[in-house]
């Protein structure tokens, strides 16, 4: 399985990919995207089997990027990580096509629960 | 006008809950005696903005020492390692920008978080903003400070839902 992680802060890509280790869903190939944009062209060129996706990143927003992906007709398994859990962006998540939204700061229990929702 | 902004007491429980997920339970964050300030050495600076429906900026500033031991912990590496300035003011950042993102949650919406911006120093508060919430906390022997502003030209709802109750 091979899983993209975008978000323009490395020190968050790390935690991140530690905490899928801690969730029990290491080992897996990862790919990173420091922004928007290049997660968007990762998608297309490496064809994860899931994005995990910070919101507010340069160039190219999450909620854009999914958008992005949707309507070129991409139906990758995506999920936020961000520190923006209101009911508010969950809703908006949710009707671009987002899986789930993980709030920031989040715990592997967290991560578990989420991709336990979605089959993996 | 009463410039609206998290409680002490909300803001408290959102650095709490960031500092324990990501930098470990072990060391508490305890609140700071009076006038200890943060040293005479070098600070980092970190902001975040919130524009919309509420208007205001969140704002971490911590020793370097704090700093670099956040960094390791956040990278999860041991302590002592080299760290480069960049993934120092990245962790600085992440941390002003959960915070702010949690409280933006916080307050009514919608609206939007800026990217962090993160500074070796202080950063100078713009002057059409106030204070509305400030923790000054200690960190394993460090003193650090969280700090609100709100925009003054904003409509205080607390007030106008006091005066419409």
């Amino acid at each position: 399985m091979k899983i993209l992680v975008a978000d323009d802060s490395r020190v968050m890509r790390q935690i991140v990919i530690r905490t899928l280790r801690q969730a029990g869903r290491g080992g897996h190939d990862i790919v990173e995207a420091q922004d928007g944009q290049e997660a968007l062209d990762l998608v297309r060129s490496e064809a994860p089997d899931l994005v995990l996706s910070d919101w507010n990143m340069p160039e190219m927003n999450g909620i854009d990027v999914l958008t992005s992906l949707r309507a070129s007709g991409s139906q990758v398994a995506f999920g936020f990580v961000t520190s923006e859990g209101s009911e508010e962006m969950r809703a908006r998540a949710a009707q671009a096509g987002a899986a789930f939204l993980i709030a920031k700061p989040f715990t592997p229990e967290a991560f578990g629960e989420a991709l336990a929702g979605i089959g993996l | 006008m009463i410039l609206e902004g998290p409680t002490y007491t909300d803001l408290h429980a959102v650095v709490d809950e960031v500092w324990s997920a990501f930098l470990g339970p072990e060391d508490p964050l305890l609140p700071a005696l009076p006038d200890t300030g943060l040293g005479d050495g070098v600070t980092w600076s970190a902001a975040t903005s919130v524009t919309g429906a509420w208007n205001g900026v969140v704002t971490v500033e911590i020793p370097d020492v704090v700093a670099q031991t956040a960094t390791e912990r956040m990278l999860g590496l041991a302590p002592g390692e080299d760290l480069s300035t960049e993934d120092v003011a990245d962790a600085v950042g992440e941390l002003v920008n959960m915070i702010g993102g949690n409280v933006k949650s916080l307050m009514p919406g919608p609206s939007a978080l800026s990217l962090p911006l993160v500074a070796r120093g202080t950063i100078a508060s713009p002057s059409d903003l106030t204070e509305v919430s400030c923790l000054d906390l200690t960190w394993a022997g460090s003193p650090l400070r969280v700090s609100v502003l709100a925009r003054r030209d904003v409509p205080a709802r607390a007030t106008d839902k006091q005066e419409s109750a």
